[in-house]
């Protein structure tokens, strides 16, 4: 026992000295910085509610209709800064100016279909950007028009929370920063595996009275601590960052049975293979045949950990435990394959 | 040409023999499962909060067909409860949406009304006649600034209420209805400039994210990325194997053994490319221009990997570094085309309007192509200076290897040139990490982002000025203040000169922006000089005359070159 641990300190050592574990650590966090900054992006376009971009842009709208028109009052309920104007000319004359940077010209509403002209500028980055924001008002006149011409339409009046920030947040990021240390892991157990096979250190391993299953298990247990020491890290970074994680130690001991999974089935393809060439290309695939699977099943690990971490009434460790089961078979899947390998 | 042929050779036999026997098969299978399995989950790409919502429902509520629902038929009077235990986190009964006040369930509230709405329309479509459904039908017209303020405006047909009849308007209206059946989902709205109006539906338009063909244009990465695992392996082979020296000792050159190694795998990304670009019924010779860059910028970062790599995790984490940020180099800006012109950044974006139907001219082309092809030539460049045995075989920490690699780019015989060269040619690389912080930096906090990005920037320009000269101090090649001056001189001269016709190509594409007049330094050619010069000297002399170590010396450097930066964007502002 005492051995084994002896060759665990010397993988973590390994870890340490290399620095490569920073590499992963800069690169987790450039994910999850990064994805943010692209979800700002196009939350201004899919929910704009949610980044107040209306509280951002500062454009005027010219109007030309009737002054008690109800598109008005909806613009204004956005923060719209909305400019009337008697005629198209004044408007015209304003917006060449640039005192308002659009224009709505309303017909009467009585027409059968009521067909409104907007008048934008020509930059095309511009043009999306006013649309964008003139949108909502649209669609809610185009409700009051609806209403006017007797059809109720349903589920109106529904009043939420924009919930696109909280989504991403639980199936995206959570678990990108709780499995992100599990795939780290396998690379870390293949390219380890397969410097000592490589370099034919593995032999000067195998004359000390160490088995072939004691390394193996070793480089997998240094594995496992440090995606465990990154798992932590991050859950209380989300933590100090006020964001509610339910199931504190579930959420962790997933994170480390996949980490565990991971590990354990790319020593087996280190095992199979050798060459690092090979183990990589092969253990890449599998990563990604894995994660793509995992969303086809009901008990993917992704929405597993999304339940826990909210909260969910239905989710609990037995949830887990079928993960556990599965870490265990992989496990004796590979005791098996090492003991083949050890006789070839 | 006959040696590069046989080094290409000799690298396919490598990598049959590699996949020859028992893997091959198993490595097929896995490949097309994970190719079958992926093209399954992208299908429809609503991975986001799979299962997140447990929604209870009775009555004739609307079927909840979207993957973030999980619905759980009740009675009324259960549903009710079950959201009050904290169960469900939200009931639908007919009509009614019964729901609790705090945040979870007000989410569900959120998604649910955005999916409602849609189920609604979709309802009221197929059940009142068209003209009473979509009562209100917008007509986009443009219209251009005035060219100078100040100055009359031209003489431009006056607005007038178009006297367009209903049927006009009624047939786009049915156009929009048939594309929604035909594709099932609602149209985005694009602006169009070849046509001068357009008629929009408000309920009927959703904005302009070109998700889908992003991702149909990163189909185009995946191989090339993939691929690279090979070639990088070829060169770790070599020194694994000790055949370096060998090979570098027949007659051939470095240059012919890197490109000769390149190009099965150049070979195999054309033909890729190509194969994707026909089926997905997108022109081939377009879709070889636009990704030919980047599969050359790719195959230059992944060069660079086996020189610097001392052990096979090093190797891992460089190459998945490398990966993630090119990912998002070429990534993040694609999600905004049509929406921000700094999105021509990436090729991807030309893709995206490929896949359009829209054109772009040789400006929007050479935009993101030129750094990518520059970046390649430059790496190529390195690698020929940098394959040699006693550089490949050292382990010393990473920085003492850049620093070694630095020296070996430089020609010491020649150091004034050499320096100048080099500050004019690792502008592609300043300019791609620059616009890497831009488009990360435009998403922050206005203030915040601004000193980040000025701050980000400096430091790049910094590295990018003085690290041959810092080299040639540490190697004693150059001793005397006045030859440090000297150097500091020609590295600002030759960065200026690269940084102003590299303004040349980009200026009317990014000038839009505030930030890009101060990172890429618009002004007058003067000032910029002397400023450069000033902060390569105040390296060079704190660490030629002072010893102050290097990163010390930068640091200095690039506090006053922020501040001078924060001084040019108060002035533009």
């Amino acid at each position: 026992m005492s051995g084994w641990i002896a060759l665990i300190k010397r993988e973590l050592r390994a870890v340490l000295r290399e620095r490569t574990i920073l590499i992963a650590i800069v690169i987790q966090l450039f994910i999850a910085s990064f994805s943010s900054a692209l979800l700002i992006g196009l939350l201004s376009l899919y929910d704009p509610d949610s980044v107040g971009v209306y509280a951002r842009l500062n454009v005027g709208i010219g109007f030309v209709g009737a002054p008690n028109h109800s598109l008005i009052g909806l613009m204004r309920a956005r923060g719209i800064r909305v400019a009337p104007f008697a005629s198209l000319n004044d408007a015209q004359n304003a917006f060449q100016r640039g005192a308002i940077g659009a224009l709505v010209v309303a017909p009467p509403e009585r027409a059968a279909p009521v067909e409104m002209q907007v008048y934008l500028p020509r930059a095309e980055a511009q043009s999306a950007m006013i649309l964008m924001v003139l949108q909502d008002p649209l669609k809610r006149y185009e409700n009051v028009l609806r209403e006017q011409r007797g059809i109720a339409v349903r589920y109106d009046d529904l009043r939420g929370l924009p919930p696109t920030t909280f989504e991403y947040l639980y199936s995206i990021i959570l678990p990108a920063l709780m499995f992100f240390p599990a795939f780290v892991a396998g690379s870390l157990v293949v390219d380890s595996l397969s410097e000592e096979i490589e370099h034919n250190t593995l032999e000067t391993l195998l004359a000390a009275p160490v088995s072939l299953h004691a390394i193996v298990g070793a480089k997998i247990a240094a594995a496992i601590l440090v995606a465990v020491a990154q798992c932590v890290a991050w859950l209380t970074l989300l933590r100090l960052n006020r964001i509610e994680i339910q199931n504190f130690a579930l959420v962790l001991i997933l994170a480390t049975i996949i980490a565990g999974m991971v590990a354990v089935a790319s020593a087996f393809v280190a095992i199979v293979f050798k060459d690092r060439e090979r183990s990589q290309f092969v253990y890449s695939l599998m990563v990604l045949v894995g994660a793509s699977a995992s969303y086809l099943f009901d008990v993917s690990p992704i929405k597993t950990l999304t339940r826990l971490a909210i909260g969910d009434y239905f989710t609990s460790a037995l949830n887990v435990a079928v993960f556990a089961l599965t870490l265990g078979a992989l496990g004796i899947v590979l005791i098996l394959g090492i003991r083949r390998a050890a006789r070839a | 040409m006959k040696q590069i042929l046989t080094i290409a050779l000799r690298e396919i036999t490598r990598l049959r023999r590699r996949f020859s026997g028992g893997a091959s098969p198993l490595t097929v299978v896995i490949l097309l499962g994970a190719l079958a399995l992926n093209a399954y989950a992208f299908r429809d790409l609503a991975v986001l909060g799979s299962g997140l919502y447990r929604i209870g429902v009775s009555g004739d509520a609307p079927a909840l067909q979207d993957a973030r629902f999980a619905p759980l038929a009740v009675e009324v009077a259960r549903g009710r409860a079950l959201v009050d235990r904290y169960a469900l986190d939200a009931h639908i009964d007919g009509d009614d949406v019964y729901a609790r006040r705090d945040d979870k369930s007000l989410y569900a509230l959120g998604a649910l009304k955005k999916y409602l709405e849609k189920q609604e329309l979709a309802r009221i479509r197929s059940t009142f006649e068209m003209a009473r459904a979509f009562p209100l039908r917008v007509e986009i017209n443009f219209l251009d600034p005035a060219p100078n303020p100040g100055s009359p405006a031209p003489a431009e047909p006056p607005i007038a209420p178009t006297t367009t009849a209903a049927p006009a308007s009624d047939a786009a209206l049915t156009a929009q209805l048939k594309k929604i059946e035909d594709e099932g989902r609602l149209p985005e709205f694009r602006i169009d400039h070849t046509t001068d109006k357009e008629i929009i539906i408000p309920s009927l338009m959703t904005p302009p994210a070109p998700f889908a063909q992003v991702i149909v244009a990163f189909l185009y990465i995946m191989p090339m990325t993939f691929i690279s695992i090979f070639f990088t392996s070829s060169f770790m082979d070599e020194k694994i194997n000790r055949r370096l020296t060998l090979l570098l000792s027949a007659p051939i050159t470095p240059l012919q053994i890197i490109i000769g190694k390149m190009l099965p795998y150049a070979i195999f990304a054309v033909i890729a490319t190509a194969g994707i670009a026909f089926s997905t019924r997108a022109p081939i010779p377009l879709a070889l221009a636009i990704f030919a860059p980047t599969a050359l910028f790719i195959f230059a970062i992944y060069l660079m990997v086996p020189l610097f790599y001392r052990t096979f995790k090093d190797t891992t984490f460089i190459s998945m570094l490398a990966t993630t940020l090119t990912t998002a180099y070429l990534i993040f800006p694609a999600m905004f085309t049509g929406i921000n012109d700094l999105a021509y950044m990436s090729p991807l974006t030309l893709a995206v309007k490929m896949y359009r139907g829209e054109t772009f001219g040789l400006r929007e082309y050479l935009f993101p192509a030129a750094p990518m092809v520059l970046i390649f030539g430059i790496s190529l460049y390195a690698g020929t200076r940098l394959l040699n045995e006693e550089f490949l075989m050292g382990y010393r920490p990473i920085t003492r290897k850049l620093a070694d690699a630095i020296f070996l780019l430089l020609d010491q015989s020649r150091p004034y040139l050499s320096v100048a060269l080099m500050s004019f040619l690792v502008i592609p690389i300043v300019y791609v990490a620059q616009l890497i912080l831009l488009a990360i930096g435009t998403n922050l906090p206005m203030s915040f982002m601004l000193a980040g990005a000025l701050i980000a920037a400096a430091t790049i320009e910094e590295i990018a000025k003085s690290m041959g000269i810092a080299a040639l101090i540490e190697a004693r090649v150059v001793t005397s203040t006045r030859q440090v001056l000297a150097l500091a001189f020609l590295s600002a001269l030759g960065f200026l000169v690269g940084e102003k016709l590299l303004l040349l190509v980009s200026v009317t594409l990014v000038s839009e922006t505030m930030l890009s007049a101060a990172l890429f330094n618009t002004g007058f050619v003067l000032v910029p000089l002397i400023a450069h010069f000033i902060f390569t000297s105040i390296v060079g002399v704190l660490n030629a005359r002072f010893r102050l170590r290097y990163p010390f010396a930068v640091i200095v450097a690039v506090i006053a070159h922020a501040l001078y930066n924060l001084v040019i964007a108060g002035g533009l502002r």
